[in-house]
């Protein structure tokens, strides 16, 4: 991947986040792009990349967020993480396998998001039943609209 | 293969140490700058990123304001077509008029131009002499030109123009004694003159003293009148003259076609042209 697209992914990645869920979101649910996006990159170019990118997205998602510093950032590199894993038993460039994995991942997050907060708030935190059931549904879309992006944009 | 596990392996547990010291160490000091260092970074995309959005959120009602706005254009447009066909129709309700007016049976001399004008001024004292009308040299008028009336569907001869002003003019009405006017009898085709008496009736003279002429036989201009143009009614034999041995004409009296006393509006036949707005602004 070429340095300045690169630059452009991981900023563009950031506005579009926030953009859609200052903006667009609907009852709490809106696509986490930066979640979708770690995955598609481990999926596309294994866990490295995309635990370093994942790291630095949750560092940003957690700066702009009050509580729980490090849990994005943790979450995200667990998810390039295991993303990246599992493509070596499963083609995540097909979109199906791709948008499963993502829905899984997604309720894994929110999931996880609550047992941290339990962990190290001293509260389960529960992110509501609209984003819980259909935020994972949203990240499954961007992952595959993304995926679809990469393949005709993006390199092979 | 095993090395790149390896390092996703040494990577990971590295992130992820890293994130439960942020976790559970929120308050401490390095933590709290790291997080002020986090923020200082990633702040301004949020920031720049919302006056970014708050100015282009102007943008929908500027494209709405200037949909309206083409789409008031459109709207005047169309008026202005409107007004082009207003244009047409006048044009044509001025030939339509044109017709009926001749229609009507008034043969305009070629380069006279009609101008309605209102009567302003009528002298008590003089009821049958003279009137004054409301269009003047700024008008086009011009001395003898003639001047008709309307008595119902019909045109009939007024008189003609003897003294043009400015903005009025004062028209001999053929009652005067000083007017004349060539005329024919409708039954017989007798040509005569017509003579205004300071009264309510015309005398016709010069009528070959052996036609044979019937009351109430109408009156019309000559076509060798100088002044008028021809075949516009002036009225109705009332009576005819006994016979004067010593004249080698006869004569009858002749009843207005119109009262001068009820004279509203007159009909002017102007031999000049309308004169141009900037003729009009130039002092006199």
């Amino acid at each position: 991947m070429k340095p300045m697209r690169a630059v452009l992914i991981f900023v563009g990645a950031m506005f579009i986040q926030w953009w859609w869920n200052t903006h667009l979101s609907y009852w709490g649910a809106a696509p986490q792009f930066l979640l979708a996006l770690t995955i598609l990159l481990a999926a596309r170019r294994g866990p490295v990349p995309a635990m370093l990118l994942g790291f630095a997205w949750g560092l940003y998602a957690d700066a702009l967020r009050a509580d729980l510093f490090g849990a994005n950032a943790l979450l995200y590199t667990l998810a390039g993480y295991m993303a990246g894993t599992v493509r070596k038993q499963i083609d995540l460039r097909a979109a199906g396998p791709l948008a499963v994995t993502v829905m899984i991942l997604s309720w894994g997050y929110v999931l996880m998001v609550g047992f941290l907060g339990s962990i190290f708030d001293h509260a389960f935190f529960w992110v509501g039943w609209v984003p819980a059931l259909f935020t994972p549904f949203l990240n499954a879309l961007a992952a595959s609209a993304a995926s679809l992006c990469w393949d005709v944009w993006g390199e092979r | 293969m095993q090395r790149e596990t390896r390092i996703a392996h040494y990577v990971v547990g590295s992130l992820t140490a890293l994130s439960l010291v942020l976790l559970s160490l929120p308050l401490s000091s390095p933590v709290r700058s790291f997080k002020a260092c986090a923020s200082y970074v990633f702040d301004p995309l949020a920031y720049e990123g919302e006056r970014g959005y708050q100015k282009m959120a102007g943008v929908p009602v500027r494209v709405r304001e200037l949909l309206t706005a083409d789409i008031l254009n459109r709207r005047l447009r169309e008026d202005l077509r409107g007004t082009a066909w207003l244009k047409v129709t006048v044009e044509s309700l001025s030939l339509e008029n044109e017709r009926l007016r001749l229609a009507l049976g008034l043969k305009t001399t070629p380069g006279r131009r009609p101008l309605w004008a209102h009567v302003m001024e009528r002298d008590p004292l003089h009821w049958y002499r003279s009137v004054s009308v409301d269009a003047g040299a700024d008008r086009g008028v011009s001395l003898n030109d003639p001047v008709l009336g309307r008595k119902g569907d019909t045109v009939v001869t007024v008189g003609r123009v003897v003294e043009v002003r400015s903005h009025a003019s004062t028209v001999l009405l053929l009652t005067d004694e000083r007017s004349a006017v060539a005329a024919y009898l409708s039954s017989g085709t007798l040509e005569g003159l017509a003579q205004g008496q300071d009264g309510p009736h015309l005398r016709m003279n010069y009528l070959n003293s052996e036609a044979r002429i019937v009351a109430e036989d109408s009156v019309y201009t000559s076509p060798t009148s100088a002044t008028f143009p021809p075949d516009v009614l002036i009225g109705r034999v009332a009576k005819v003259y006994p016979r004067d041995p010593f004249l080698a004409f006869q004569a009858v009296e002749i009843d207005p076609a119109l009262d001068a006393t009820s004279l509203q509006e007159v009909l002017i036949l102007c031999s000049r042209a309308a004169p141009s707005p900037a003729q009009e602004a130039k002092p006199r």
